[in-house]
């Protein structure tokens, strides 16, 4: 790299919060040699950083040229080629370019500083041709939780032994965004890594109806057949897709009798439970049926907050107990959008070269989440602390008097008084029929305790915000 | 006195110029702009980015920009267009989602699982965030899976700052309240705006008459008897301030 553009860049870096810097100005390169009698030739590997660093850097650039040679530099900005930027200092060199080169040392490209929590998404060309299997779904960074935890078992044993009559079929049942891809590309890869001589063949339903039309417009249905029933692990994903197409269906049924016959594994998802999938024959639900039948749940909040917390781990970003609680608390019903969610922030936060915190998040997500008003319960109240305190919603209305249940039932009380405008008498309702003195008493005891319980503090100030949204 | 014979013009209200990202105006868009120029670059393997924002925003501009096989919702909600069929590690765009009818959301569905596991691209712009969309609960926890961007309409100063722009570009000489006088009449998108400033230039430079109000106010109602030439480009309540 040319010393001038090196000098260039560390004084960008000073300059611009790192996302601006990693977005504009990192893949820029110098063309050729530093000949200032013709001018510098930077290139821009697209159209749109072209016209950002020409509009808000380019005199920026010059000034820099004209201080580092002493004399006016013309720089012009070209489109460059992607072949050519390759060996160069692209963003993809960035990685190694910043342990070689001291002055941007500590930086991080564009590309690892925006979220990319696919990894690699084929292991290799061939070996993903075969069986469509994504690397990158394995048991070892699914989360698991109360919700998912037995069809993970369940997936974790099928990988063991594929084929074992108990659990074949696998069937693994539930909402958008829950993770049942992932499951079913795990359980393949897992039995390739024991058994790479295993023929596995991922299929989305979708996939698998377009291979029978073409089988039929083909006429090739011998070949359909001889392919799908030579595999010894079929993974079929959503197969509520399969609604109303009957010459799939019944493609599938002699799929399925033949693959199951020979003992080889069938592993299905679907959104809903067998029996309540639309447009599908009898004879297929019912052997949906004949080996187990799993289901994913939507994450509880602190499997949320824990899948935040790994996935941010991975993008190498330690997330705050508020900041997660606060995410988690806003995308409730599946796992992509919390990832999504957390994408926003961690991208919000690199653009604006800002740590990550709570107001951060509330910023990046507002208009994401913003348009839901929300308004301050005490049931939602009483939701929030039990999944903060990890108690059943129930524990605040029962008798117990354990500490463990009686503090967050005051703690979840004092909130009530503090954020709604409810009544003593009404919160104690709410509250199992408690008196109103109950309440009192405990809006009292947690006023006196927080002055010098710094721990209860904290509890507190998190639950507050996470209510308030 | 006479008249001399009114010359009959054809204003071409069309566009000057395709969408392109010299003819879009970020306004108050930088972070979105940021955002997508960073994932356009072939180092980032984020496979989906979505726009959302009101009509007028600059959603299609955007999306025609970035170079991706265009498709379009609302003119073909059935996705018949060949999404499925192209190249599967390109770069897609589709626009419009929320028109999508039920066979061209799985057809979207199909095209996101396809592009994703191929290492292809997917740019989808509606007016919705993602979680307000009444698309299948599949397709849209896709949409809110990948990169998510608001798109702010420009407001009134920044419009006018850049027709201003365009207009000293042009080499025009407007009078002081011209640009007021037109945001307030015409329809407001940049595209429309900036075709009316293209037409302005070309009526005045027709006329040999300098840019007066009266004279917006002729192009504003297009010319007697022959309407503007380019239907469509101005919807007919406009057109008649």
């Amino acid at each position: 790299m040319s010393s001038f553009w090196t000098s260039c860049l560390s004084q960008f870096e000073q300059e611009l919060p790192p996302q601006q810097f990693n977005t504009w100005i990192r893949p820029l390169r110098l063309e050729g040699e530093e000949d200032i009698a013709n001018g510098l030739r930077l290139l821009a590997p697209n159209g749109f950083i072209l016209k950002w660093v020409k509009e808000r850097y380019l005199t920026r650039i010059e000034e820099l040229g004209t201080a580092y040679f002493s004399v006016p530099v013309s720089i012009s900005l070209l489109l460059g080629e992607k072949k050519t930027v390759a060996p160069a200092p692209s963003a993809a060199a960035a990685p190694l370019q910043t342990t070689a080169a001291p002055m941007i040392g500590g930086l991080r490209s564009a590309a690892e500083t925006l979220p990319t929590p696919m990894p690699a998404p084929v292991r290799s060309t061939s070996s993903y041709e075969k069986t469509r299997l994504i690397a990158g779904f394995t048991f070892d960074n699914l989360i698991v939780g109360k919700a998912n935890d037995l069809a993970r078992a369940a997936a974790t044993q099928v990988s063991l032994n594929p084929g074992g009559a108990a659990y074949n079929p696998l069937f693994i049942y539930g909402g958008a965004g829950l993770g049942k891809t992932h499951l079913i590309h795990a359980i393949g890869n897992q039995i390739l890594v024991q058994n790479p001589d295993k023929v596995v063949r991922y299929v989305h339903a979708e996939d698998y109806y377009s291979d029978v039309v073409r089988a039929y417009q083909q006429k090739s249905f011998d070949v359909f057949k001889r392919y799908y029933r030579s595999l010894d692990v079929l993974l079929l994903d959503d197969v509520q897709f399969f609604n109303g197409k009957n010459r799939t269906q019944e493609e599938f049924f002699y799929v399925f009798n033949a693959l199951i016959e020979a003992k080889k594994q069938i592993v299905i998802s679907c959104d809903t439970y067998p029996k309540d999938i639309s447009g599908l024959e009898d004879r297929l639900i019912t052997r949906f049926d004949w080996g187990l039948t799993v289901q994913i749940e939507p994450p509880e909040t602190e499997m949320r907050v824990a899948i935040l917390k790994k996935k941010a781990e991975a993008e190498g970003v330690a997330l705050d107990d508020e900041v997660a609680f606060f995410i988690a608390k806003h995308l409730r019903s599946n796992v992509r959008e919390l990832e999504g969610a957390l994408k926003k922030v961690l991208a919000y936060s690199s653009f604006h070269g800002r740590q990550i915190a709570l107001d951060l998040a509330k910023e990046a997500l507002k208009d994401l989440i913003g348009a839901v008003n929300r308004q301050i319960t005490v049931e939602n109240i009483q939701k929030t602390v039990a999944d903060y305190f990890k108690i059943k919603v129930s524990d605040l209305f029962s008798k117990k008097r354990t500490r463990v249940i009686a503090r967050p039932r005051q703690v979840a009380m004092w909130l009530a008084k503090d954020l709604t405008s409810q009544s003593y008498p009404s919160i104690g309702d709410a509250f199992g029929g408690r008196d109103h003195t109950t309440v009192l008493h405990a809006v009292r005891t947690i006023d006196s305790l927080r002055a010098k319980d710094n721990e209860l503090n904290h509890d507190l100030h998190v639950l507050l915000q996470v209510l308030k949204g | 006195m006479t008249l001399p014979p009114m010359r009959q013009l054809t204003l071409d209200l069309l566009p000057e110029a395709a969408p392109s990202l010299d003819n879009f105006v970020a306004g108050g868009n930088g972070e979105a702009l940021a955002g997508l120029a960073a994932w356009l670059t072939p180092d980032n393997r984020e496979s989906a980015l979505y726009l959302w924002g009101e009509a007028g925003a600059g959603k299609t501009h955007l999306l025609r920009a970035s170079g991706a096989h265009y498709h379009d919702g609302a003119a073909d909600p059935d996705l018949a267009g060949g999404a499925e069929s192209s190249e599967p590690a390109g770069l897609h765009a589709v626009d419009n989602v929320e028109a999508l009818g039920e066979a061209g959301q799985i057809a979207l569905f199909n095209l996101f699982n396809r592009l994703r596991a191929a290492g292809g691209k997917l740019l989808t712009a509606g007016t919705q965030p993602p979680q307000q969309l009444k698309l299948r609960e599949d397709l849209r926890t896709r949409l809110g899976y990948g990169l998510i961007y608001r798109l702010l309409p420009l407001t009134d100063a920044e419009k006018i700052a850049a027709l201003a722009a365009q207009a000293a570009a042009r080499g025009l000489r407007l009078p002081p309240d011209a640009l007021d006088y037109l945001l307030a009449r015409a329809p407001r998108d940049m595209r429309s705006l900036s075709a009316l400033l293209a037409a302005l230039d070309r009526y005045s430079l027709e006329q040999k008459r300098p840019i007066t109000l009266p004279l917006l106010r002729e192009v504003l109602q297009g010319p007697h008897g022959a309407g503007p030439a380019a239907p469509g480009s101005l919807p007919p309540e406009n057109r008649h301030a």
